[in-house]
């Protein structure tokens, strides 16, 4: 099996591994909150919008319309955020990726246009919500489910990856590249796992964007965090459940790294606590009359159990490829002074982005206060 | 060899070419579209221009969509097509520089929330700050092409990096300034198409018209230096291709000067002398125009980096330099990892040879088909010449396979054409003799022209004379194949090659020189002088 694997690659490792995994983690924990994001922000956004064309439901109405302007721009920070954490994810672990990716070629490739047209989409839908007529609604429901699918190949893919044993036989199906990994057995909870989590996520930031909401308008707001905390509770069960149904499904020796390995298992114990603690912040901090500050707390939580949700992820990921990946023993020859440069444009760049936010605050503050 | 092979079923070239030029325009499009944008509105502020700046606010929308979806979605595309086309040469290359990719990322970052909030905070944002917001965009649009220039640029002329590994010397490699200097130039011919395509109907159109022309002609007049200075820093091997005179390059150089001559033309006239007449047809045309002089300019700077992917480390066909060597002795059968047919007698492998190591560039028939580029090959005439293959008339790697390999494809190759069954008379044997001189000597020769010449060794011998020598030709050097045509095919091409080079000639032309092809040389070694005087000393 071990020669099934593609030999990495003759060029050494231009930094040390744990800059490569710092970097990953980090950049694919932001890439899965923008996604969250726009997925989840996708179905809030079409659920309310059909509900908000009923006259009495005025504050569904609004939502749908706040969110169709944000919806472009999370799918452009998905984008964004995504092609660094390929870029990572490809020094670490290309060969594996790569032969994954040429199995499934075709399918894989059609995540390109299918993102145009989600992005189109949502960019419709955002200059048209508030006439809210025509054919508004349908292109939403059209982008919403491009993304779905969308999120379904990469599952297909992310599996695949992890399971060399099965290349071959799948490759020569059909050596043009029209693949799936549907015979692996933690593709559907696992992708049910994230879409739902996707709505959790989103859910936990409405009911942020709630309590920001309740200064100038104490109603909606509290309508607001009130429901997102009801959707983030519902979901956040269920999310156990699938969980449960993921971990059946996966492979007995990989599943048992949560017991034996240490670390995977105080990851996996340490999420199991925060979800459980953000859900009730935010639960207890939205049922008062006025929504206390439990419930950003709940956000920050919540935040956190993604953070940790992706390093467990990682970690699994780890032990399913130790059979065929020894990270350690690769060569490295660390390009310092470059990585020094990128550090330094990395800082000036967010500084760079956070002058612009700044900008734009100030004129919305004084906006505001005219 | 390492990895599967994406059987799309047409060439992969082709796939990445078509990604890359609609990508490529794209976003030369916006980063000069960009550009334009900001220094329009400067101007309108500065001269108090209302209907200009109504104009820069009306089109930021048409500008960010284009930038925000099309442009950065159809740049992960390629990302995502190199890596399922060539595996080998985008590992390379992240290997190398996946910190410049890392710092290419910072600055796209900025450049589309630049993009968000500049197209978002016309009404909100005081003048200054807007503008600010605006060139914050041009710096972070251009600062990516400066650093994405560096690895595109790598992968032709690697430089000074292939000795130690030097990331500056990789980066600021020889024709690094050329094209960050041609691109930039193009990017600026685009800011005016960009202003003819978002020319407004009323109030300021004249003027944007004629902005857009400047701009377009300015850019214009620099780009051809940086084409200039570009060609010039080519290495060798690039040089002769493009003296190959193989017919796509020639289109291709053809309609990039075409394409911008008329771009120019238009803009002159129906942008500076007279906005009324840029209508849409005009402006279709001009959009056609720039689309084509990118697919040019595209198509010429991949011919010319073939038979490489990654210049003397990664072949076109993913096929690392390094490797060939041992599949040779090995054979594809033991080295490859993802073969569709583990057979090798079964007619399917030999397809899968071609696929593997073929398929990168030639499709069976259609684009550069193979079928019509092999008639008149037998399964053994065809087995030898695979191993020559680096040196026909093309930017071929060499084929990596053993003996077995070369059988199985060749007997692919011979399958793909009806066998010939030729019927040579006194009447057509001179006719005929160009057939078989076409399927048996024309790929590696001509007998006048300027590509390995055969008129010096044969002028002055009879057909007799000729034909007695193809007997000897695969003893007389390791570059050219048995000759095993029936007699009759045989008696016919000498008597053909004799005509030929016993014609009165105006100029007798130079021979020119030729790589051979072989690795790591193929910059440096002049081409088989050995070929040529041992069959002049044998004709002798
Ligand atoms: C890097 C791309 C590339 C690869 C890989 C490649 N070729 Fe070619 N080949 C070319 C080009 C370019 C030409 C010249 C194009 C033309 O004639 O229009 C050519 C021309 C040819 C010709 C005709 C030569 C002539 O007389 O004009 C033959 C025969 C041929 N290739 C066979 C093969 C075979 C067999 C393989 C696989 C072992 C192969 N090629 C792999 C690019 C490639």
């Amino acid at each position: 099996m071990q020669t099934m694997i593609p030999h990495v690659d003759p060029l050494p490792l231009p930094g040390p591994v744990w800059l490569f995994t710092v970097l990953l983690l980090v950049v694919f924990t932001l890439h899965v909150a923008a996604m969250n994001s726009a997925l989840g922000g996708g179905l809030w956004t079409l659920w309310n919008y059909l509900r908000g064309r009923h006259a009495e439901h005025e504050y569904s109405r609004r939502l749908a319309v706040e969110l169709a302007g944000m919806l472009p721009t999370f799918l452009a920070f998905t984008v964004t955020l995504g092609v660094a954490a390929l870029l990572f994810v490809q020094v670490l672990y290309g060969n594996f990726l790569y032969t994954s990716s040429i199995i499934m070629a075709s399918t894989w490739l059609m995540v390109i246009p299918l993102v145009m047209v989600a992005y189109y989409g949502y960019y419709y839908f955002s200059y048209k919500a508030v006439e809210g007529k025509g054919i508004a609604g349908c292109v939403l429901a059209i982008s919403v489910c491009v993304l779905l699918a969308i999120g379904f190949i990469f599952v297909n893919n992310m599996t695949l990856m992890l399971r060399p044993e099965r290349w071959l036989e799948i490759y020569r199906a059909h050596p043009n590249g029209w693949n799936l990994n549907l015979g692996e057995a933690t593709l559907l909870p696992r992708y049910l796992h994230i879409v739902n989590g996707s709505v959790a996520l989103f859910s936990a930031i409405l009911a942020q964007i709630g309590m920001s909401r309740m200064k100038q308008d104490a109603g909606y707001g509290r309508w607001l965090v009130q429901r997102a905390a009801l959707v983030f509770a519902a979901c956040t069960g269920l999310q156990f459940l699938l969980g449960m149904w993921l971990l059946l499904a996966t492979p007995r020796e990989i599943a048992m790294t949560l017991l034996r390995d240490p670390l995977t298992g105080g990851v996996f114990g340490l999420a199991l606590v925060t979800v459980i603690a953000a859900m009730l912040l935010i639960l207890l901090g939205s049922l008062a009359e006025k929504p206390s500050k439990l419930v950003s707390a709940g956000f920050g939580v919540s935040l956190l159990t993604l953070l940790l949700m992706v390093c467990l992820r990682y970690l699994l990921r780890m032990a399913y490829l130790k059979p065929y990946a020894d990270l350690g023993g690769l060569q490295v020859q660390a390009q310092w002074g470059v990585i020094v440069l990128f550090v330094v444009l990395f800082v000036g760049g967010l500084g760079t982005v956070a002058y612009m936010l700044a900008l734009v605050m100030k004129c919305c503050k004084t906006a505001v206060a005219k | 060899m390492n990895y599967p092979y994406w059987q799309l079923g047409f060439p992969g070239g082709v796939l990445i070419a078509l990604v890359a030029v609609l990508h490529v325009f794209v976003s030369h499009f916006a980063v000069g579209g960009g550009f334009f944008l900001v220094a329009t509105e400067a101007r309108a502020r500065r001269t108090n221009d209302a209907a200009l700046l109504d104009y820069c606010k009306r089109h930021t929308k048409f500008f960010a969509l284009l930038t925000l979806v099309f442009g950065a979605v159809s740049g992960v595309g390629i990302w995502f097509t190199i890596g399922l086309v060539s595996p080998e040469a985008t590992s390379t290359l992240i290997h190398a520089f996946v910190w410049l990719w890392a710092i290419e990322w910072v600055f796209f970052f900025v450049e589309i929330a630049a993009a968000i909030i500049y197209a978002k905070t016309w009404e909100t944002l005081s003048a200054t700050e807007h503008q600010i917001i605006g060139w914050i965009y041009f710096v972070a649009a251009w600062m990516s092409l400066f650093v994405i220039n560096g690895i595109l640029t790598f992968m032709l002329t690697p430089g000074g990096w292939l000795e130690g590994h030097s990331l500056v010397a990789g980066f600021f490699n020889p024709t690094y300034w050329p094209s960050l200097l041609t691109r930039t130039a193009a990017a600026v011919v685009l800011a005016g198409l960009f202003a003819f395509v978002t020319l407004p109907k009323d109030g300021a159109r004249e003027q944007v018209a004629r902005l857009g022309a400047k701009w377009m002609v300015a850019g214009a007049v620099v780009m051809p230096v940086g084409l200039w200075w570009w060609s010039a820093r080519l290495p060798l091997f690039s040089h002769l291709s493009l003296g190959m005179g193989v017919t796509s390059v020639t289109h291709a150089l053809r309609g990039g000067v075409g394409f911008s001559l008329l771009a120019l033309l238009l803009a002159l006239v129906c942008g500076a002398w007279k906005p009324s007449w840029m209508r849409p047809p005009v402006v279709a045309v001009l959009v056609l125009c720039g689309i084509g002089m990118v697919g040019a300019g595209e198509y010429l700077r991949e011919y010319l980096r073939k038979p490489w992917a990654v210049n003397t480390l990664v072949y076109a066909n993913d096929m690392r330099a390094a490797e060939v060597e041992t599949i040779k002795t090995n054979g594809v059968l033991k080295s490859a990892k993802f073969l569709p047919h583990a057979d090798a007698a079964s007619a399917e492998y030999g397809r899968d040879l071609f696929v593997l190591q073929c398929g990168a560039c030639h499709a069976a028939e259609g684009y550069r088909g193979m079928s019509r580029r092999v008639d008149g090959w037998d399964a053994a005439f065809a087995a030898d010449i695979l191993q020559h293959i680096h040196v026909l008339r093309g930017t071929m790697p060499p084929f990596a396979g053993d003996e077995q390999d070369r059988k199985a494809l060749g007997k692919y190759l011979a399958g793909l054409n009806p066998e010939w069954h030729l019927t040579i008379t006194e009447a057509n044997k001179l006719e005929m003799g160009k057939k078989v001189f076409d399927s048996r000597c024309g790929h590696c020769h001509t007998v006048n022209g300027s590509f390995r010449p055969l008129r010096g060794t044969f002028e002055k011998a009879t057909g007799a004379q000729v034909a007695e020598v193809f007997p000897a030709l695969g003893a007389m050097s390791s570059n050219m194949p048995d000759f095993n045509a029936p007699a009759d095919q045989a008696e016919a091409l000498g008597f053909y090659i004799a005509h030929e080079a016993n014609l009165p000639l105006a100029v007798k032309p130079a021979p020119m020189q030729m790589p051979t092809g072989t690795n790591h040389s193929r910059m440096r070694r002049p081409a088989m002088p050995g070929a040529q005087a041992s069959l002049a000393q044998e004709v002798r």
